[in-house]
């Protein structure tokens, strides 16, 4: 390590990335904690002390962090397909958006096809119909035979008879 | 602005369409709790006696039942189909999570079921009755360590109040709070700590068993079966009661709550209930109409003095 | 011997054909509903107690008790095969199951997790019968204290889970008890880090974190690499069916495991993931392989199965001699007794010794018939892997959700849900250990309540700690836990510097 001079490496982006957000959730942990009524009662111990200690725990890992950005080399992380990941990513989002207006079925359904798109099965007029059928059936066992409370849409009342 | 901007989503994403079902009971808790099992006994009798056809529970669950309540008085305005479950637990989550949404938002029916507090002691402990108790707190508040149920909730509210009725300040109440009620049970088994504070159907089973000691109970007149006096005829005046609710929308008419009320006075009258509560265990404290509406307002009242007494909410 | 005699009136009473059809009907369906990732024993008893109502009680409580060990066991399938827990008890089963899985042992490890959970809830289910009134008196001994105590030592034990990098170990624990601290504190009643967000205030649940780190960043980090296609999953290798090395390196793990989980289980405070952390560290100390650990040791999983099914028998312990419902899956065993009218506390052994003895008689053909059940559908299950992956996940990631939404259909928790994926997805591909988090998010509140109780009650006096012989020996432990490893890396210090150094450089 001595007589190493750190400046002829590029530093580690992900690892000072990491050092920053650490640096920034200590921060705010820190300010939330700042604002609690101090109540430990008997016990000496509130719960901003304890959220505190996390707070400087953070602080403290993210220098570590920042430190071993540049000391250390930097593992490069496997190279990701990011359209992959956002198709999934998506699918998840849809769901989430037409969970409670289109019913469990149709979201779900879009949610499986999307899923099976970032997975490389691009035909959606085949997916989005497989997965409606495969979320209705789903639900029709989970909400139907075991009393789950899943949100329905108008696919749910047809088959539901409601 | 991030506030607005959940509420304007949930608002959105729970229009649900209107199911052709009579009732939609909503249990602002995770299936399997006391709101929850109220709900669905209250699903299986309206159904079982033919007084609605078909009756839905949806759970809703979080903070005390406040996210199940701001929820429901903000989607449901003037259906007279949607039916919410609470209790006295929500009238302290309420005030200490600064709820937006408060049981004024909802229209109230009935009270249902209730129970009452019980103080206990492990039987090895040398405290024998509740004046020895109030003794020890008297000379030494933080020496007597209380285990219950969460912070703010009916156990601390009760503790608070028998503090200040004892003349002792209720911040300086030595309170430990548990999650549940049989995490809070080992504590005072294992004599952990002082004393404990719970339902008395938590205790019952022990203190026939003789492991522990009832030291009194919070109901207005002794209970059949339980041998201990009140706080009341111990010189304390605490009356508590930890009821559980059925509220309708807000914004109905007055002759839809008043069908509401007839349906749910049948359902209390009906025997599949009386069965359902004995073996549930729970007290039959029916009350409807103008005498729960001023029962509600007092316990409101009180229960809002006593958490700024105690220091949780400002 | 009183007991025996009524445990062997309670078997015969449920060797009857019809009972035994209850049994295995409730074992179907406990593992099917315990698959789901999101949906554990709890919920999956409080879904499928309506089905049992209406027969006769004994039917009831047999296919009950099927009910709830298959959905303690149903967890572990998913576990190992697709690196998605059913709930957190399964969490450490992933760790090696999976890696055991992707090389094509996913057999084997099937296998040891089903028989080391038969193990263990036999014995288990059998010290229920003979000791509990022994276990249940030095379980009401432990305090705050003495929780706090073992939290340390759960801590410090379990940090071999962390992998090979303590400062990515460390930062992902800290995230995960940064992640803990979201919510009303239970002592005083106030909202940390909620920001005003109500859904918040009951903080974060740890199924909806392991779900989503672990399956859903599971799926993200799989669809990422499609593009290198270096994420080959070998559906079989070898046999099916465990070794003989299989079964000399698992069958004293099985008995560790359950040495461990049984107690902990029987803890009012303790939970079933607690004993899986510490059988893991303990199979991790003692393996004669350990340079295995990480990379697919049987040991890791026989171990913590174990130790998992064996507590879930050790919570029944204060539920049938004190009445005392210790966790939300007991909470749901009680309800299942009140629809009986039975109310269980410390004179049901006296007052209905028949229905206790049927109870564990019930257990045990449960526990028989899972194995029945499970050990020939493991070729089947196997299989699963070779289902192509758009299919595969695009199933995995519908019953991700399903867990989360029929738990709790909120659109903050599917965004929760969501971003709690994507995080972990960004952590496997920098290397960060993704079981740390869910731990902190298990550990840290715990350890943070006991410790503030344990104050309380001595009104801050510190030295309370360490003033119980439980405590105290407990924190030696984590004390010894923590420096013996580091003076042995001192002794062998050879490998150990050069390590060092190609860390520092």
């Amino acid at each position: 390590m001595s007589g190493y001079n750190p400046s002829q490496r590029r530093p580690d982006g992900a690892a000072l990335a990491m050092a920053g957000l650490l640096a920034v959730l200590g921060g705010v942990i820190l300010w939330d904690a700042a604002r609690l009524h101090q109540t430990g009662g008997y016990s000496g111990v509130g719960p901003g002390d304890v959220a505190r200690w996390i707070g400087y725990a953070l602080l403290a890992l993210a220098v570590w962090s920042g430190v071993a950005a540049f000391r250390e080399t930097p593992v490069r992380p496997p190279r990701q397909d990011a359209v992959s990941v956002l198709w999934v990513a998506g699918g998840l989002g849809a769901q989430i958006l037409l969970l409670n207006t289109a019913g469990f079925a149709i979201a779900t359904g879009l949610l499986f096809a999307f899923t099976a798109r970032g997975f490389g099965k691009r035909n959606l007029a085949l997916t989005i119909p497989v997965g409606i059928i495969f979320a209705l059936v789903v639900y029709l066992v989970f909400a139907g035979l075991l009393k789950l409370t899943l949100p329905a849409g108008p696919l749910e009342h047809l088959f539901l008879g409601k | 602005m991030k506030h607005t901007l959940f509420a304007g989503m949930m608002a959105a994403a729970l229009a649900l369409p209107a199911h052709a079902t009579d009732y939609m009971i909503m249990a602002p808790a995770s299936p399997g709790g006391g709101w929850d099992q109220t709900a669905r006994t209250m699903q299986e009798v309206l159904q079982a006696d033919g007084i609605s056809s078909s009756v839905q529970v949806q759970n809703v669950p979080g903070a005390g039942g406040t996210v199940g309540l701001a929820q429901f008085a903000s989607q449901n305005a003037g259906k007279a189909d949607q039916l919410i479950v609470g209790g006295f637990v929500m009238v302290g989550a309420i005030l200490t999570n600064a709820s937006p949404v408060s049981l004024a938002d909802v229209t109230p029916i009935a009270r249902l079921t209730g129970e009452y507090e019980a103080i206990v002691v492990p039987a090895s402990s040398d405290i024998k009755d509740i004046n020895g108790l109030v003794e020890k707190l008297k000379a030494d508040p933080g020496a007597v360590s209380w285990a219950g149920g969460s912070a703010g909730g009916t156990d601390h509210i009760a503790v608070g109040l028998i503090a200040k009725a004892a003349g002792v300040d209720p911040t300086k109440i030595n309170y430990i709070a548990y999650s549940g009620g049989g995490e809070a049970l080992a504590a005072i088994l294992g004599s952990q700590v002082t004393a404990g504070i719970s339902g008395l159907g938590e205790f019952k089973a022990q203190a026939d068993a003789g492991a522990l000691r009832i030291l009194a109970v919070t109901s207005d007149e002794r209970i059949a079966g339980v041998d201990a006096p009140t706080l009341k005829e111990s010189g304390l005046d605490v009356v508590l009661q930890n009821w559980r609710m059925v509220a309708a929308a807000p914004g109905i008419t007055d002759e839809q709550k008043a069908a509401i009320s007839a349906d749910v006075e049948k359902m209390v009258n009906s025997d599949a209930w009386k069965t359902a509560l004995e073996t549930k265990g729970w007290a039959n404290t029916y009350l409807a109409g103008d005498a729960f509406k001023a029962q509600l307002d007092a316990d409101i009242a009180s229960t809002s003095t006593v958490l700024k007494d105690i220091g949780l909410v400002k | 011997m009183e007991a025996l005699s009524f445990l062997m009136q309670g078997l015969s009473v449920a060797m009857d054909p019809m009972l035994l059809l209850y049994a295995l009907i409730g074992v179907t369906l406990g593992t099917a509903v315990g698959v789901l990732p999101g949906i554990g024993p709890a919920l999956t008893v409080a879904l499928l107690l309506p089905v049992t109502y209406g027969h006769d009680p004994a039917g009831s409580l047999i296919m009950f008790a099927g009910i709830y060990y298959g959905g303690m066991y149903g967890g572990s399938t998913t576990s190992i095969l697709l690196n998605t827990p059913g709930e957190s008890a399964s969490i450490i089963t992933a760790l090696e199951g999976n890696k055991m899985a992707r090389a094509g042992r996913g057999g084997p490890a099937l296998a040891t997790a089903a028989i080391g959970s038969f193990i263990a809830g036999l014995i288990a289910t059998l010290a229920l019968a003979f000791l509990a009134p022994y276990v249940v008196k030095v379980a009401l001994a432990f305090g705050p204290r003495d929780y706090f105590a073992l939290m340390c030592l759960s801590f410090i034990t379990v940090s071999s889970a962390f992998g090979d990098s303590a400062r990515k170990g460390l930062i992902s624990l800290f995230i995960g008890l940064s992640l803990a601290l979201v919510g009303i504190d239970q002592l005083t009643g106030q909202a940390r880090l909620a920001f005003g967000v109500p859904q918040l205030l009951d903080g974060i649940e740890v199924t909806t974190l392991a779900v989503a780190m672990f399956a859903l960043g599971e799926a993200f980090f799989v669809a990422g690499n499609r593009a290198t296609g270096d994420d080959q999953v070998i559906a079989i290798k070898g046999s099916v069916w465990m070794t003989a090395q299989d079964w000399a390196r698992s069958w004293k793990a099985w008995l560790r495991g359950t040495v461990i989980g049984f107690p902990i289980g029987a803890l009012p405070a303790g939970g079933a993931e607690i004993g899986t952390f510490l059988s893991y560290a303990a199979e991790k100390r003692l393996s004669k392989h350990p340079e295995e650990f990480g990379n697919g040791a049987i040991e890791g999983v026989a171990g913590p199965e174990a130790a998992n099914n064996a507590s879930a028998a050790g919570t029944l312990v204060p539920l049938l001699t004190l009445g005392l419902p210790t966790s939300a899956t007991a909470a749901i065993m009680l309800a299942g007794f009140q629809q009986f009218g039975l109310q269980p506390g410390p004179l049901l052994f006296v007052t209905n010794p028949q229905l206790v003895w049927g109870l564990i008689a019930s257990l045990l053909i449960a526990n028989c018939m899972l194995l029945v059940l499970n050990l020939p559908l493991i070729g089947l299950w196997v299989r699963l892997l070779t289902i192509p992956k758009p299919w595969l996940y695009a199933g995995i990631m519908v019953f991700a959700t399903l867990g989360t939404i029929g738990a709790n259909p909120s659109p903050v928790e599917l965004a929760m849900l969501l971003i709690f994926g994507l995080m972990g997805y960004l952590m496997r591909v920098h290397g960060y250990p993704i079981a740390p988090v869910v731990v902190g998010l298990i550990l840290g509140p715990m350890a943070e309540q006991q410790l503030r109780r344990a104050l309380s009650i001595a009104q801050g006096d510190v030295l309370t700690l360490v003033g119980s012989p439980l405590s105290a020996t407990l924190l030696a432990f984590s004390v010894l836990a923590l420096v013996v490893p580091m003076v042995l890396r001192m002794r062998g210090k050879g490998q150990m510097l050069s390590q060092l150094a190609a860390e520092e450089d």
